[in-house]
Parts: structure tokens; C-alpha cells; sequence
């Protein structure tokens, strides 16, 4: 189905075609009805197998006739001798071997193959590693050999270095070794892991069970090792600069820690009787044991996520019921119990305080960025001083500008990054991005604690559920910005000024959700379609009681 | 059609200037409506190892351009029927052996004729739920082939079906996720090589099971987005050629996780309408050659994604009509949408560079992806 050129033939050439493959069709369909009608009859002979031979050279595809051939060997192993069975296998070896030659690229073959030898009475694993090899030197990308010979590489215990090695040479030798790097991926982790105490890697196989999480990070593998795979990586870019395999490598290779799992934030207020509790990944609290103890006592709390359409969120809130917490003269003492991960966090409620919190904050978690070694910090270095020259030269979105758009967004992530580390540097709770070409928010989970927020003059085009987090909001600034859902402005307790002055908002049912936030007071909508709308003002006067002043 | 090799230059196609460039609907209604007739073609008698996700293609494609009622829908349902076998499994064709790809794509095709009932629908959930393993993972018949396509299509079927609690969900959470990729794809078997098809079978199977947070969006998505190649088509994996299927595998993986737009939508629309045959309708892999129902549905599919108003919204997930789910009551999760492009592209795009050593260790290992990206284009533009 894939890469068939289409021919243009004469009317005398279409004719002789058509007869040709009438003919083949007749051939094939014969074979096919005497495969199915021998089978239905339950026989399993050597006829069965030449035909199903026949069918499958052609048409590797063709399952259920690897399940005919597969079933039809079962019965030869209760029937023949062992010496028998082993020829038996070898012959079907072989015949896998011819389709493989074909067909590289058969689901069939492949699976028929892996099941033979498994069965085999004497399998020999060099053998296969050796059709591995032919294989990949014929087609280095072809993933259904590299999955083959992981299974061989299991099973025979192939030494996990000596697999590195074979990657080394692939690497060495062809421009198109992504399958290469990504089977060093798997490799490193196993063979210098970042752990204190390695274990005796050089003859463990790769595991027998599936790793229990992602292999995604590259802070698995020690530093010394990684800092031999960025010098691999280099080399690899400088001898091909075309080749992209080394670029994803390198972006892995550079990427982040995981993050450790914990409660990052509790915040309580009194004005609400509400908690809100931020984790350091999105979490369904109603399945992961949180609860909430005041002064030693369980507290029997509902969590709600901050946005219905979010099962899973990074920030759950709750409510104390009425009068725990509101006397303003007592001091309360919280802790939020995660009972799933063992964690919990305090947060003390002090006398003549409205509102307290307790948190990790961003920069302390490390979130954006991690200490970094002398010799890291020296390669990131010489990597940021090619881009101080690159960038004299053209912008990014001139020379790959099909991809302008993640550029964009890339871009926006950076700068939210920085505006937090920055905020939570000065100790305020303003966050502030405008006029710097915003595309896209994120990160809207370390923002819990903000009360004001500015992104005039952007290019956003959503409040996004997510924005929902920012539960301390009590001004939103959004002015000049391409704005036409407000989906996350809900339920925002203590939000009283949203400016919106020329945005995109078109309808009044945009504006609905603004009704849930009850202190609203001030709403901006110059300039935006809505305002066109006929009794605009009555309607939203109708939408909105607690507004008290409405720009148009 | 041109294959390009410029020394170690990308490989890519190169789209003809005659090539079609306008949505040529009717002719491939034509095309999909005569395709069933062709019961003595050769290539048609060849492909009856797949004929159910065949006639799923079809169908699903004519419901997409409004055509459905054009197709035999009692002889469908009847085939249907006799392809279930007594373990409650759904063969290709009759007489071959069941098989979860075609349990899956018989179910779509009941779906979308609301016909559920024609099949014995417990017998399907028990056929499903047996061919869970220890580890999660998913074996497409009893024979034993494992692999994240087949944990897809159990669930995908089960949640068709209104069933997914008879599986061991957490765990066939857990199995696909350990085929998780450093570069944050997947593949079929844990420590297999990402590839689109396969990345698409395990969004679909993260959105379906709620758990789309536990991918690491941003990654994933660059990952997809570099499918882009100049002509404006998408490739599976890095240094291959374009393919409209991927207009299918990358791009839905992309709606799922919310970032669609980082794709060019225009050059890829180029793209996918290059790829149609003006004379027998229908779409090929790529602008030139021969084309079949699969592509012909991935086109059209991937057109839908992209907006066009002449074809019924499809879902990401499931590749069915959209309305076809509502019906059902199915709405499987998305991330958040950053669909629409933004309205100002010209702007320079710069990251705040530091001025510091502490602003410097802050942003290193974030921008660095920026950098790299940076770098290919620049050296290649060297070259």
C-alpha cells in the first residue's frame, strides 16, 4: 500500500496486465479455498505447510495462515522426535528468512520467527544475532529487526556493553542512526546509572519485566557518563549537521530532573474558609488518600478540583465548614496528609491573620532549573555563546518558520519561567509579562499565591481551564490581547477587576463564567465585539449584578 | 512524484506545480463507493487479511463526506456477524482467525450503523479482557504478539462498548507507559523506537484511560511537529519520507495533546490535497502514486482536522465522525486546545537571553532546546 508508483500504460499494456494478474488471482485463490478447506477438515499435513508456504512467500501479511502453519508444528512436536522437531524448526528458520528477504517489514514474519525460536529444542541466539546484523546492515532503521533483536539480546544475555558497542560502530558509519541513538537511550541507564552503587552491569541483560517507569530522563545516567555523550553528540552534529537523530539526543541528554512528588503548596483562608493545595503534578485527589487534619483533628472535607473539566489537576481546593476558621483571634494549625506518597504539609493559620501559606516554592524545588555541575555549566556556556553569535544573523521563525508557532510558545514557556523566579525572588505576589509576544500560558500551577496579574498586550487567545488555579487573583489585567474564551476565570473568589480592553470577545455566553467569580466589581470590555451586541448592557447587568463598574 | 536526495539532505518529495489543489470530494465518494465491487482484483483478494479494518476505512471516510448511505449496510452487518467467532473475537474476513485489529475496527463499523447488537457484545468484552498479560500489555490474538496497538484497540473497543472497567485499566496504564521514549514517544514494546502510528495508538490509549497529564506534552509535541518536512507533508519518524497517513498519526496525536498548531496548516493541506488522483479520485501515499482506501481515509481525515468546513469534524481519538460519538456519549479527554494559529507571525522570536550567571543556570537546560533547534537550521542553511 505504500510507495507504488503509479505508470502510465497504453490501452495494449492495461489489457496484457489485467490478464496477467486474472491469471495470478486464479492461482492464488486456488491455494487460498484448498489452505482454508483443509484446515476446516482439521489437517495437518505437509501439503498444508507447502501450501500455506506458497501463500505466505507472496503475501507475508496473511496471519491466520502463520496460525494454520503454527498449529499444523504444535501437532509435528507431539509426533516427531526431538531431533526431528529441531529440523523441523530450522527448515522454518529458513523459510522466515526467505519472507524476511522479501518483506522486511512483515508483523508476520517477525512474530512467526520469534515463536520458532523460542521453540526450538536447541535455539542458537548467535544465529539470530547474526540475521540481526545482516538486517540492519541492509536497513539500520528497520525497527521491527531492532525489536527482534532485543528479544534475542534478552534471551541470550548478551552482555549490555557489548550493546553499546554496536551502537558505537552504527553511529560511527551511517548519517541515519536514529534507531541507534535511541537504542543507546535505552542502554545508559543500565550500564552507569546515577546511583552510588552500580550494579555489576557489564553482564546484565536488560530486564525481564518491563521498567516500572519511563526511561525519560537523562539525570539516570551519571554525570561522568553523560558528559561523554555530549562530546559524542557534538562530534555527531559537526560530521553530519543534517543528521536530526543527534539534536533529540542532545535535548534529552540536557533535559530536566525528575521532580520529586510532594505537596508544594497549602494555602488557607479565612474570608472563604477555604484550602487550597497545590501538588507537584496533577493529581485526582479524590483517589490518592488527602486529608486534611486542623489541630489534630480529621477534618471531613469534599476536594473539588479548581475546574470541572479537570480530573486530574495539579490544585485541589476545599472548604472547612462554616466557623472553623473564620475567628480571627484564634491561631489554627493545618496539615494536608497525602497518604499515597507518605507526605504531608503544615501550614499554621496565626492570630489577626487573614490568610497563610506554607510552600516550596519554584525556585527552591529547582523546577526550572538545577544545580549544575563545573563541566555542564561549561558546555551549556559554550552553547549559549553560538547562539549570541547565531542570533546576529536571522530570526528563528525566518529560517524554520513552518515551525513558528512551537517557537512562540517555546519562547512564552521561558519567559513565564523567568517571571516566577523573578517574583518569587522580590517576594511579591504581582506577576507581570506584557508586551512580549505571550502565545501560550503554562506553568499556571506555581501562580496559586498571585493576587494581581498583567498580560497587556500579548497574543493570547484563551484564559484557559488551567488559569482557574490562580485562587488569590484579585486583579486580572489581559488588555490587547486576542482573547475570546475565559473558560479558566471561575469561581475565583476574591477576583474584582478583569481588563479586557481590546480582546476578541464576541458573545455574551464568552462571558458567562465570569458570574461565578462573586466580588467582581470592575470589567473592561472596550473593544471588543460584544459590545455591539444588542442591550449589552442590560444583559450583562442581568449576568453580572455584583459589577458595578462596566466599561463599553 | 520526485524523491529528492541532495547528499545528506533531508529526504522529502517535491510537490509538482499541476498537482491538485482543490478538495475533489464526489470522485472520492466515486472511488470508495466502487471499491467493495471489486471482488476480482487481485490487490483487493490480496488485502482479505485486513478486509474489516478495510471496509472500516471506507465507511468511516464516506460517513466523514456525508456518503454513507451509499454503502450496503445489511451486507456489512451480516459479514459482521459471520466473522464473530465462538471466543467472542471478530476475524479480517470469513474463515480467517480472530484478532483484535478487526474486533476493534468491527466495532467502529457497528457504531457508526448503530448496530451494536448485531455482535454478541459480552463475548467481545471477555475476548478483550483475556487478552490482557500479567505485565498489563495487550496480545493481539492468542498467539502472542504484544504490542502498544493492540492495548489501543482493547480500549478503544471497550470504551465503544461502554466496558472498560471489566480490564485491569491502571495496569495497562502502567505497561504503556513503560514504553515511554526519551524523546518522549512510544513504540511497541518497552525500549522500542517511537514511531507516529504507535504514538498515535498511545495518546488515543492515555486520552481514553484520563491519563493524558502523565505525557510530557511540550517534548512530545516538538518531537511531532519536526514531522514537518519542506513540502509541507509529514513523515513517521525522523528521516523518512512523507506520508498522508501520518497527516493522520502525527496530526491527531498533536489535537490530543493540544498542539496542533505547531504544524504549518497551510503547507500541509498543500500537501494532503497533492496527494488526491484527479482521474480515479481517491488519495495516495504521496503525490504520484497508486492510491487505496487507507490513505484515501487518512487524507480526508487529516483534512477535517485541519478545518475544512466541506467534511464532518472527526475525532481525534477514535478516527470516527464526531457525531457518531455524541450518539454514543463518548468524550475522550484532550489537553488543553492551542489550536488556532496566533494572529501576529512576523514578530522576532528571541528568548530573554541572560544576563547573569544565576539567570544564565536558570534557563540553561530549558533553552537549550530552543538552541539545538536553532542550530540545525542554521548549519543546514551553511551547508
Amino acid at each position: 500500500m505504500h510507495g507504488r508508483v503509479k505508470i502510465k500504460t497504453t490501452a495494449q499494456q492495461e489489457e496484457e496486465k489485467r490478464k496477467e494478474r486474472e491469471k495470478k488471482l486464479k492461482i492464488y485463490v486456488a491455494a487460498r479455498d484448498a489452505c482454508f478447506s483443509k484446515r476446516n477438515e482439521g489437517i495437518w499435513d505437509d501439503e498444508a505447510l507447502q501450501l500455506t508456504q506458497q501463500l505466505l512467500s507472496s503475501n507475508p501479511d496473511f496471519a491466520t495462515l502463520w496460525n494454520y502453519r503454527r498449529e499444523i508444528l504444535m501437532h509435528l512436536e507431539t509426533v516427531k522426535d526431538k531431533d526431528e522437531v529441531q529440523k523441523i524448526y530450522e527448515a522454518e528458520l529458513s523459510f522466515t528468512e526467505s519472507c524476511l528477504k522479501v518483506n522486511p517489514k512483515s508483523y508476520g514474519s517477525w512474530h512467526h520467527r520469534g515463536w520458532v525460536s523460542a521453540r526450538l529444542p536447541r535455539p542458537d541466539w548467535a544465529r539470530e544475532l547474526t540475521l540481526c546484523d545482516r538486517c540492519l546492515s541492509l536497513d539500520d532503521r528497520n525497527f521491527h529487526c531492532w525489536d527482534y533483536r532485543r528479544m534475542v539480546v534478552k534471551m541470550s544475555g548478551v552482555p549490555v556493553d557489548q550493546e553499546l558497542a554496536f551502537t558505537d560502530r552504527l553511529i560511527g558509519s551511517n548519517f541515519s542512526n536514529y534507531s541507534s541513538w535511541h537504542y543507546r537511550s535505552t542502554l545508559l541507564p543500565l550500564l552507569h546509572p546515577e546511583s552510588p552503587e552500580p550494579p555489576s552491569p557489564c553482564r546484565e541483560p536488560p530486564q525481564s519485566s518491563p521498567p516500572p517507569s519511563p526511561q525519560t530522563h537523562s539525570h539516570r545516567v551519571c554525570e561522568e557518563q553523560l558528559l561523554k555523550e555530549y562530546e559524542l553528540v557534538q562530534n555527531a552534529f559537526f560530521t553530519d549537521p543534517n543528521d536530526q537523530s543527534a539534536w533529540f539526543y542532545y535535548r534529552w541528554l540536557l533535559g530536566r530532573a525528575e521532580r520529586e512528588e510532594m505537596i508544594s503548596c497549602v494555602y488557607v483562608n479565612r474570608d472563604e474558609e477555604r484550602v487550597a493545595v497545590a501538588f507537584s503534578r496533577p493529581v485526582n485527589a479524590q483517589s490518592v488518600g488527602l486529608f486534611l487534619v486542623l489541630d489534630g483533628q480529621p477534618q471531613r472535607v469534599e476536594w473539588r478540583s479548581v475546574h470541572p473539566r479537570f480530573k486530574q489537576s495539579p490544585v485541589w481546593i476545599c472548604n472547612l465548614p462554616p466557623g472553623t476558621i473564620s475567628d480571627i483571634t484564634n491561631e489554627r494549625n493545618l496539615t494536608v496528609h497525602w497518604t499515597e506518597k507518605h507526605t504531608h504539609r503544615d501550614c499554621a493559620l496565626y492570630t489577626g491573620r487573614t490568610e497563610s501559606w506554607c510552600r516550596d516554592s519554584a525556585t527552591d524545588q529547582e523546577l526550572f532549573r538545577s544545580e549544575l555541575s563545573v563541566e555542564k555549566t561549561s558546555v551549556l556556556q559554550s552553547e549559549l555563546q553560538s547562539v549570541k553569535q547565531l542570533q546576529e544573523l536571522e530570526p528563528l521563525n525566518k529560517l524554520d518558520s513552518m515551525r513558528s508557532a512551537y517557537y512562540s510558545d517555546l519562547c512564552s514557556k521561558f519567559m513565564i519561567e523567568n517571571t516566577i523566579l523573578k517574583m518569587e525572588y522580590a517576594e511579591v505576589r504581582v506577576f507581570s509579562i506584557s508586551d512580549k509576544n505571550l502565545t501560550t500560558l503554562c506553568h499556571l500551577d506555581q501562580l496559586l499565591l498571585v493576587t494581581h496579574i498583567n498580560l497587556s498586550s500579548n497574543h493570547l487567545q484563551r484564559l484557559p481551564p488551567q488559569f482557574a488555579m490562580l485562587q488569590c487573583l484579585e486583579v486580572l489585567e489581559a488588555d490587547n490581547n486576542a482573547i475570546e474564551n475565559l473558560e479558566g476565570v471561575y469561581h475565583l473568589p476574591k477576583l474584582e477587576e478583569v481588563l479586557l480592553k481590546n480582546n476578541k470577545i464576541s458573545t455574551l455566553a464568552d462571558l458567562q463564567t465570569l458570574a461565578s467569580c462573586p466580588k467582581l466589581k470592575r470589567l473592561d470590555l472596550r473593544g471588543n465585539p460584544v459590545t455591539q451586541t444588542a442591550n449589552v448592557e442590560s444583559e450583562l447587568a442581568e449576568l453580572l449584578p455584583s459589577v458595578t463598574d462596566l466599561l463599553l | 512524484m520526485c524523491v529528492e536526495f541532495q547528499g545528506t539532505q533531508v529526504k522529502d518529495v517535491i510537490i509538482k506545480p499541476d498537482a491538485p489543489s482543490t478538495l475533489l470530494l464526489e470522485k472520492h465518494a466515486d472511488y470508495i463507493a466502487a471499491y467493495g465491487s471489486k471482488k476480482d482484483d487481485y490487490e483487493y483478494t490480496l488485502s482479505e487479511y485486513l478486509r474489516m479494518s478495510g471496509i472500516y476505512w471506507g465507511l468511516t471516510v464516506m460517513d466523514l463526506m456525508g456518503e454513507l448511505p451509499r454503502m450496503n449496510q445489511q451486507e456489512i452487518v451480516d459479514f459482521i456477524k459471520a466473522c464473530q467467532h465462538e471466543c467472542g473475537g471478530i476475524s479480517a474476513s470469513i474463515g480467517h482467525d480472530p484478532h483484535l485489529l478487526y474486533t476493534l475496527s468491527a466495532v467502529q463499523i457497528l457504531c457508526l450503523y448503530d448496530s451494536v447488537d448485531a455482535i454478541d457484545v459480552d463475548k467481545v468484552v471477555e475476548y478483550v479482557k483475556g487478552l490482557q498479560q500479567e505485565d498489563g500489555s495487550f496480545a493481539g490474538d492468542k498467539w502472542g504478539e504484544i504490542d502498544t496497538r493492540f492495548s489501543f484497540c482493547a480500549v478503544a473497543t471497550l470504551a465503544l462498548l461502554g466496558k472498560m472497567d471489566t480490564i485491569n485499566v491502571d495496569k495497562a496504564v502502567e505497561f504503556v507507559l513503560s514504553c515511554m521514549n526519551f524523546d518522549g514517544g512510544f513504540g511497541c514494546r518497552p525500549g522500542s523506537e517511537s514511531h507516529a502510528g504507535q504514538i498515535y495508538c498511545c495518546t488515543g490509549f492515555l486520552s481514553l484511560t484520563g491519563q493524558l497529564h502523565q505525557l510530557n506534552a511540550d517534548l512530545l509535541g516538538w518531537w511531532l511537529c519536526e514531522r514537518q518536512l519542506p513540502s509541507g507533508g509529514l513523515n513517521g519518524r525522523p528521516e523518512k519520507l512523507p506520508d498522508v497517513c501520518y497527516s493522520w498519526w502525527v496530526l491527531a496525536s498533536l489535537k490530543i495533546i493540544g498542539r496542533i498548531r505547531w504544524i504549518d496548516k497551510d503547507k500541509l493541506r498543500k500537501f494532503i490535497l497533492a496527494c488526491q488522483d484527479e482521474e480515479t479520485g481517491g488519495f495516495a501515499d504521496r503525490p504520484g502514486d497508486m492510491v487505496d482506501p487507507f490513505h484515501t481515509l487518512f487524507g480526508v481525515a487529516g483534512l477535517s482536522l485541519l478545518g475544512d468546513e466541506q467534511i464532518k469534524p472527526v475525532n481525534p481519538v477514535l478516527c470516527m465522525p464526531e457525531d457518531v460519538l455524541q450518539r454514543i456519549g463518548l468524550q475522550p479527554d484532550l489537553l488543553t486546545v492551542l489550536d488556532l494559529p496566533p494572529q501576529c507571525v512576523q514578530h522576532e522570536i528571541f528568548p530573554v537571553l541572560p544576563s547573569n550567571e544565576m539567570a544564565f543556570q536558570t534557563a540553561s537546560s530549558s533553552l537549550c532546546a530552543l538552541f539545538s533547534s536553532y542550530r540545525i537550521k542554521f548549519l543546514s542553511v551553511l551547508c
